[in-house]
């Protein structure tokens, strides 16, 4: 019944660091989520906390994140994400637009 | 092209409420309080296991129109269809009591400046009332609102933005209902009880929740405007909705509170006649009415242009 909280950390090979020190996007409508960026120095790790509805879902969330880090090259960024059912092909477009979003705030 | 730029020429209808509360005051000068990083959501969502938001649906922030600090409101419809919670509730409401603080500080320190430096609230509603998951709570910050507003007479203008994907409905139709002015679009709906919520208790023959042109005919913009429940009706655009929002706040405290459409002895009157008309005139649709205030063509009222609309319209 109550929401699931999942918990990554991940690292690029070729890390960019995050150019702000927070940035958040999205709106947790049906199917969607709203992530927050905020530049925490771990080591160029990535660090996840995922709170979602959805339970039975842990390994296809560790794949989609996984490789969104390797292919932004996100690095000492901490990420909190609030999920409301998003598909992993919306969790993966969000992810990449939360990322476009804060590179172009700097 | 500015990032305000695009958010002004941005549909209202479309915008999230992030962008509404940008757009609605001057270029670079909203700053977001209680915002998303200060994460403060809702503690009753989680134990019920539904998704939760970091700023629980609404966004509360200060901005500037001119030389008036204007505290902004802006609910979003698409996070549990905008609905009021505790947390959400708190929110309205300390922004409120920010907008007195500010008040009295200008009363104080620019007493001569008073009107051109007047605060104003803008509640831009998307939402259909209490939140069902923390109702009490949600029932309680529709009494503090209401309270919030009362507090605000003879003070400084609150102004009801609607013109989002929602509408206005529940008690926070009550609430709109209390502020100074209501900016509409004819994409924004109005009302108490929501369209759905009636075909649920009266049936389907008495009000189809599916047929939109009846919906938008008994709750939307142009009907609220000819009604009198609306007073200002714009386009669909984040910039129409600002240049209203100026044109209010350009006028003395005295002017804009005649927009009121409830609130006194005679506007009480005038709401009983309006009673009284509708058992005497027995309208079957919202097109009897439009007729019986001298629309010659009610049946092409939906399908004019706000400009023509509001050339032509005759209202109550």
């Amino acid at each position: 019944m109550a929401l699931t909280e999942l918990s990554f950390t991940f690292k690029a090979d070729d890390p960019k660091p995050l150019p702000v020190e927070w940035s958040h996007t999205g709106v947790v409508g049906s199917g969607d989520m709203e992530v927050m960026f905020e530049r925490k120095d771990l080591d160029g790790a990535v660090e996840f906390k995922v709170i979602t509805p959805v339970t039975g879902f842990d390994q296809v969330w560790e794949k989609v994140l996984d490789r969104f880090v390797r292919d932004s090259g996100l690095a000492d960024v901490s990420v909190e994400i609030n999920d409301n059912n998003a598909t992993p092909v919306v969790v993966g477009m969000r992810m990449r637009q939360a990322v476009e979003e804060a590179r172009k705030e700097a | 092209m500015t990032d305000q730029d695009k958010l002004s020429g941005k549909s209202f209808y479309e915008a999230t409420a992030r962008e509404r509360a940008r757009g609605l005051v001057d270029e670079g000068t909203f700053t977001e309080l209680c915002g998303p990083a200060d994460r403060m959501s809702s503690p009753h969502l989680p134990v019920l296991g539904e998704a939760i938001e970091f700023d629980d649906g609404v966004v509360t922030g200060v901005g500037l129109v001119g030389k008036h600090p204007v505290f902004v409101i802006s609910q979003e419809g698409r996070f549990i269809g905008g609905a009021v919670g505790e947390v959400h509730g708190a929110k309205m409401v300390g922004t409120f009591g920010l907008a007195r603080q500010m008040y009295e500080r200008i009363l104080e320190e620019h007493p001569d400046e008073l009107a051109e430096r007047l605060p104003a609230v803008v509640i831009s509603f998307e939402t259909g009332g209490v939140r069902l998951h923390e109702a009490n709570a949600g029932l309680l910050a529709h009494a503090e609102v209401m309270d919030q507003i009362q507090e605000t007479k003879g003070k400084f203008p609150v102004i009801a933005m609607i013109g989002s994907k929602v509408g206005c409905f529940g008690g926070m139709g009550f609430v709109a209902a209390a502020t100074d002015v209501v900016v509409m679009s004819e994409l924004g709906r109005l009302g108490l009880t929501g369209p759905e919520v009636i075909e649920q208790e009266m049936g389907k023959a008495e009000f189809d929740s599916a047929d939109r042109a009846l919906v938008y005919r008994t709750t939307g913009g142009k009907h609220k405007y000819i009604m009198r429940d609306c007073n200002y009706l714009v386009e669909d655009s984040i910039a129409s909705f600002k240049e209203a929002l100026a044109d209010v706040l350009s006028k003395p405290y005295d002017e804009i509170v005649k927009n009121r459409r409830i609130g006194s002895e005679e506007l009480v009157d005038e709401q009983l006649d309006l009673v009284e008309l509708s058992c005497e005139i027995q309208p079957k649709d919202a097109r009897d009415v439009w007729a019986y205030f001298g629309n010659e063509d009610p049946a092409g009222i939906p399908e004019q242009t706000t400009e023509e609309f509001l050339r032509a319209a005759k209202r109550r």
